[in-house]
C-alpha cells in the first residue's frame, strides 16, 4: 500500500493532473452552467432603422411584421422566458417558422422600424448612409425573385454597416429571405400556413418492439452517444493511468532506484502497489470526469437514462480493463529502457485497443447483434465491448451474457496480470536492447 | 556440495552453495562456495565483471541462480528483506522527490513505523554530515551527496544484515572516510557486512576477511591477515648509509639470504630471504653487518595480491554482453 499511495500522490500532486483531471472537468462544468446566463447578457441591442427596396412594397410589409414580432416579444418579456423557449421549439416543429426565427434572438432587443423605397430608385445616397451607420441595413429585392418562377441565380442583396455584429446581419438576413418568400407566396393567393402545413414533414415516433412484446422507446442520439461516451471515458481513463505506468516504470527503471525498491520487496509486491496506485488516479479521473457528465445530465433533467445499474456494471468493466491494459503497459515498461524502445512493444498492443473505438457505431447499432456477443468475450476488448452493450441496448443483454465476459475477462485479467508479474520481475533488472515478443514469452515461462 | 539444513541463529548469515548463473553464452558466476559468519565484515573483491554484482544479486534474491544453494539469514532473502539493508552498485533515487520524503519512504517500505522516522531520517542525515538536506530535491545533490543519501537508505532500519556493492566508487577521499567510519560503526555493533569492491586499499582497511573472485570464479577466500602473510614475499628492504654499491657483498653474505635486487635509484635494496630462515632473523643479521638508515620486512597488498592472482587465473573478466552483471 505504501507503494500504492506513494504512485498516487506523485501523480496526481503535478500541475499537469491537477489540471487535467480536476481542473479542466470542473472549468467545463461551470462554463456549461455560466454560458447561458453570459449568452443572455452579451446581447447587442438592434435599434435603429431598415431599408427595403422592393418592387411592390410586399417584402418590406412582410420584414415589418417580422420586426414587430420582436418588439412584442420583448415588451411581454418572453426573451428571459425558459418556458418561451421550449414554446418556441414546440411551435418551430409544427413548422411556425417565425417562431425558430425568434429563438434563436429571444433574448435580444430588437426596436426596428422598416422604411420603405423602391427597387427602381436611386439607392446611392441609402447606400451610403448604410455605409455611415445611419441606417442599420439596406435590403434589395430584384422583382424576377418575387415572381411564381423564379430565375435560380437570382437573389436578395443586403447590406449592412462594416460593424455590424455578426448575428444582427444573420438575423436580417434570415429575415429577409422569409419574407420574400412570404411576399412571393401571397402574390399567388396561396395561404403560407396553409401551405407549410401541408409540406411539414412528421415526425416518426420510434419503437423497438423487445422479444417479450413491450415496447421500448428510440432515442437514436442517446443510443449512440451515451455508450460512446462512456466508452471513451473508460478508454481515457484507462489509458491515461496505463501509460503512466508505463512511464513511471521506465522512469525507475533507467534512473536505477528500481533495483533500491526490490531491495526492499518483492516484485509482484512493487508491481501490485504501482497498479493499484495508478488505478486509483485513474478512478479519480474517471470520478471527475464521470461527475461532471452526470451532472451535466442531471442539468439537462436526463438523468434517467443512465440507471444505477448501468453504473455498476460500468465500475467492474472498467476495474477489468484498467487491469489488463496496466498489466500490459507495466510489462513493457519493465522490460525496455526507455519510451522510444516501449512504442515497438506498445504499438501491436495499442492496434488491438483501438478496436472498441472502431467497432463504436456498429455495436451501438446492434448491441445485441452477433458481433457484440462474440467481440464481449476477447480480451483486452471484451470490456470496453461491453461497456457500449450494456449502456447502450434498449433490450436487456442476456444475463448469461454478462456473466460469460464477466469470467472471461475476469479470468483473462489474472492470467495478464500473472504473465507481467513474471516479465516485470525479469525486465527490471534486465539491462541492455529490448527483448523480442519471443524472449518476453520465455521470461513469462522462467522460474 | 553439502546440503543446507540448519537454520538456527549460529548459522553464518550467507551461505552460498555451489551456486552457478549464466547469462547467455557468458558464465557469470561459477560453482561459487561462500560463507559470511554473523557479525563479520567481508568483502567481495574482484576485477570489473567478474560477477561480484552478480553473486550479490542473487545473494539479495534479485535474480535467482541456475543451480546451487544459497541462504540468506536462514531462508531466502525475500523473506527477511526488513533485515537486511542493500546498497546496489548502481545508485538510484527519485529525482524530483524531497531527501526526506525518499527515506521515510523506503523506511516504510523496509517496514519501519510512520512515527518517529523523521527523527530518524533527519539524525542519519547529520550523522553522515548531510544536514539542512531533509527538504531538498535529491536532483539538487551532489552525486556524492546522492550516494550518501542512498546509504541512509541502506540502513535506516538497522539492518541485521547490510550489503554495500561498491559503496565507495565515486566518493572523494573524504566522504569515503566518512562511509568507512559508519560502515565500521555498524560492524562494532554487531552487524554483519557484506561489501563488494574492487578499491584493495579500502578492503585491506576495512574487512576482516576477503574472497575474491574473478570469472566467476572463487580464487581466495581468507582472512584479511591471512592473506597477507601467505603472500608475504619473504623479503626485507634496506637503504644502507653507505648505498648499495659499497655494501652488496657483506648483504650477500649475511646467511639465509638468496639474493640482493638494488634498486634503480642505488640507494635501496631487496634482500630476498630463503624459505628456511626468518625475515625477521635476516633483518637482525643485516643490522648488525650494515649501518642502515632504514630496514624493515615488505609488506604485501592486497593490490599485489589481486593483480597476481588475478593474472594466474586468465587475466580480467569480460564484460557481460546483456545481463543483470
Amino acid at each position: 500500500m505504501t507503494i500504492a499511495i506513494r504512485e498516487f500522490r506523485h501523480t496526481v500532486l503535478t500541475k499537469g493532473f491537477i489540471f487535467g483531471a480536476i481542473l479542466f472537468p470542473l472549468l467545463m462544468f461551470v462554463v456549461i452552467g455560466v454560458m447561458p446566463f453570459l449568452l443572455s447578457n452579451d446581447q447587442v441591442p438592434v435599434r435603429g432603422t431598415v431599408v427595403v427596396a422592393d418592387s411592390d412594397g410586399s417584402v418590406a410589409r412582410a420584414i415589418e411584421i417580422a420586426f414587430a414580432r420582436f418588439q412584442t416579444k420583448t415588451e411581454t418579456g418572453i426573451g428571459s422566458s425558459t418556458a418561451a423557449i421550449n414554446d418556441a421549439l414546440a411551435k418551430s416543429q409544427r413548422g411556425d417558422v417565425a417562431a425558430l426565427d425568434a429563438l434563436s434572438d429571444i433574448t435580444t432587443t430588437v426596436e426596428v422600424t422598416v422604411r420603405r423605397m423602391s427597387i427602381d430608385d436611386d439607392l446611392a445616397g441609402t447606400r451610403d448612409q448604410v455605409q455611415s451607420g445611419e441606417l442599420l441595413a439596406l435590403v434589395e429585392v430584384p422583382a424576377t425573385l418575387l415572381e411564381s418562377d423564379p430565375p435560380a441565380d437570382a437573389d436578395v442583396s443586403l447590406l449592412v454597416p462594416s460593424n455590424s455584429p455578426a448575428k444582427t446581419t444573420a438575423l436580417f438576413a434570415r429575415i429577409a429571405r422569409k419574407a420574400t418568400v412570404v411576399a412571393r407566396v401571397e402574390r399567388t393567393g396561396t395561404d403560407l400556413a396553409k401551405a407549410t402545413a401541408l409540406v411539414r414533414e412528421p415526425q416518426a415516433q420510434t419503437a423497438r418492439l423487445t422479444s417479450t412484446g413491450t415496447k421500448a422507446k428510440e432515442n437514436l442520439e442517446l443510443r449512440f452517444m451515451i455508450p460512446g461516451g462512456f466508452m471513451m471515458l473508460m478508454w481515457i481513463a484507462a489509458f491515461t493511468s496505463a501509460n503512466q505506468l508505463l512511464t513511471t516504470t521506465i522512469e525507475e527503471k533507467s534512473s536505477k532506484v528500481i533495483e533500491v525498491l526490490l531491495s526492499a520487496t518483492s516484485p509482484l509486491e512493487l508491481l501490485a502497489g504501482k497498479i493499484l496506485g495508478q488505478g486509483f488516479v485513474s478512478l479519480l479521473m474517471l470520478s471527475t470526469y464521470g461527475a461532471a457528465g452526470i451532472a451535466g445530465l442531471a442539468f439537462l433533467t436526463m438523468l434517467d437514462i443512465v440507471p444505477l445499474l448501468s453504473l455498476i456494471l460500468f465500475f467492474l468493466w472498467f476495474l477489468l480493463a484498467y487491469f489488463m491494459v496496466a498489466s500490459i503497459m507495466a510489462a513493457v515498461g519493465s522490460a525496455v529502457s526507455d519510451l522510444r524502445e516501449a512504442q515497438s512493444l506498445v504499438q501491436p498492443a495499442m492496434i488491438v485497443m483501438m478496436i472498441p473505438l472502431l467497432l463504436w457505431l456498429p455495436i451501438s447499432e446492434n448491441p445485441t447483434g452477433w458481433l457484440a456477443t462474440i467481440t464481449s468475450f476477447v480480451p483486452p476488448i471484451g470490456p470496453f465491448v461491453m461497456v457500449l452493450r450494456t449502456t447502450g441496448a434498449v433490450e436487456p443483454i442476456p444475463l448469461w451474457q454478462i456473466g460469460l465476459a464477466l469470467a472471461v475477462n475476469g479470468f483473462s485479467t489474472i492470467a495478464l496480470v500473472w504473465i507481467a508479474s513474471r516479465v516485470f520481475r525479469i525486465g527490471v533488472l534486465m539491462q541492455g536492447k529490448p527483448p523480442t515478443p519471443m524472449e518476453l514469452l520465455r521470461w513469462a515461462r522462467t522460474r | 556440495m553439502n546440503p543446507i539444513i540448519t537454520n538456527s541463529t549460529n548459522e553464518p548469515a550467507v551461505i552460498l552453495r555451489s551456486v552457478a548463473k549464466r547469462f547467455g553464452a557468458v558464465q557469470a558466476v561459477r560453482e561459487l562456495d561462500l560463507e559470511v559468519q554473523r557479525g563479520a565484515l567481508v568483502g567481495l573483491l574482484g576485477p570489473n565483471g567478474a560477477g561480484k554484482s552478480t553473486a550479490i544479486r542473487m545473494i539479495m534474491s534479485l535474480i535467482r541462480q541456475d543451480s546451487g544453494e544459497l541462504r540468506v539469514l536462514g531462508g531466502d532473502a525475500l523473506d527477511a528483506k526488513d533485515r537486511i539493508g542493500y546498497l546496489p552498485e548502481e545508485r538510484g533515487l527519485y529525482r524530483r522527490m524531497r531527501v526526506g520524503e525518499f527515506l521515510i519512504y523506503l523506511g516504510r517500505l523496509k517496514g519501519l513505523p510512520r512515527q518517529g522516522l523523521s527523527a530518524r531520517v533527519e539524525s542519519w542525515l547529520e550523522r553522515i554530515e548531510l544536514p539542512g538536506v531533509f527538504r531538498s530535491r535529491c536532483q539538487e545533490l551532489s552525486k556524492g551527496m546522492q550516494q550518501k543519501v542512498q546509504f541512509i537508505g541502506a540502513v535506516l532500519h538497522e539492518p541485521d544484515l547490510i550489503v554495500l556493492d561498491e559503496p565507495f566508487s565515486g566518493l572523494d577521499p573524504v566522504n569515503a572516510r566518512i562511509l568507512i567510519s559508519t560502515v565500521q560503526d555498524l560492524h562494532r555493533q554487531g552487524r554483519t557486512i557484506f561489501l563488494s569492491t574492487h578499491q584493495m586499499a579500502q578492503a585491506e582497511q576495512l574487512c576482516e576477511r576477503v574472497v575474491l573472485i574473478n570469472r566467476g570464479e572463487k580464487i581466495l577466500d581468507s582472512t584479511t591477515r591471512e592473506v597477507t602473510q601467505r603472500f608475504s614475499p619473504r623479503a626485507v628492504e634496506i637503504e644502507p648509509l653507505a648505498g648499495i654499491q659499497a655494501t652488496r657483498s657483506a648483504l650477500e653474505a649475511i646467511p639465509g639470504i638468496e639474493s640482493v635486487k638494488a634498486a634503480e635509484d642505488g640507494r635501496t635494496a631487496v634482500l630476498l630471504v630463503n624459505e628456511r630462515t626468518d625475515p625477521h632473523a635476516v633483518m637482525s643479521l643485516a643490522l648488525a653487518t650494515v649501518p642502515c638508515r632504514r630496514i624493515e620486512i615488505a609488506r604485501v597488498s592486497l593490490d599485489d595480491v589481486f593483480v597476481r592472482l588475478v593474472t594466474e587465473h586468465g587475466g580480467h573478466a569480460r564484460q557481460p554482453v546483456r545481463g543483470a552483471a
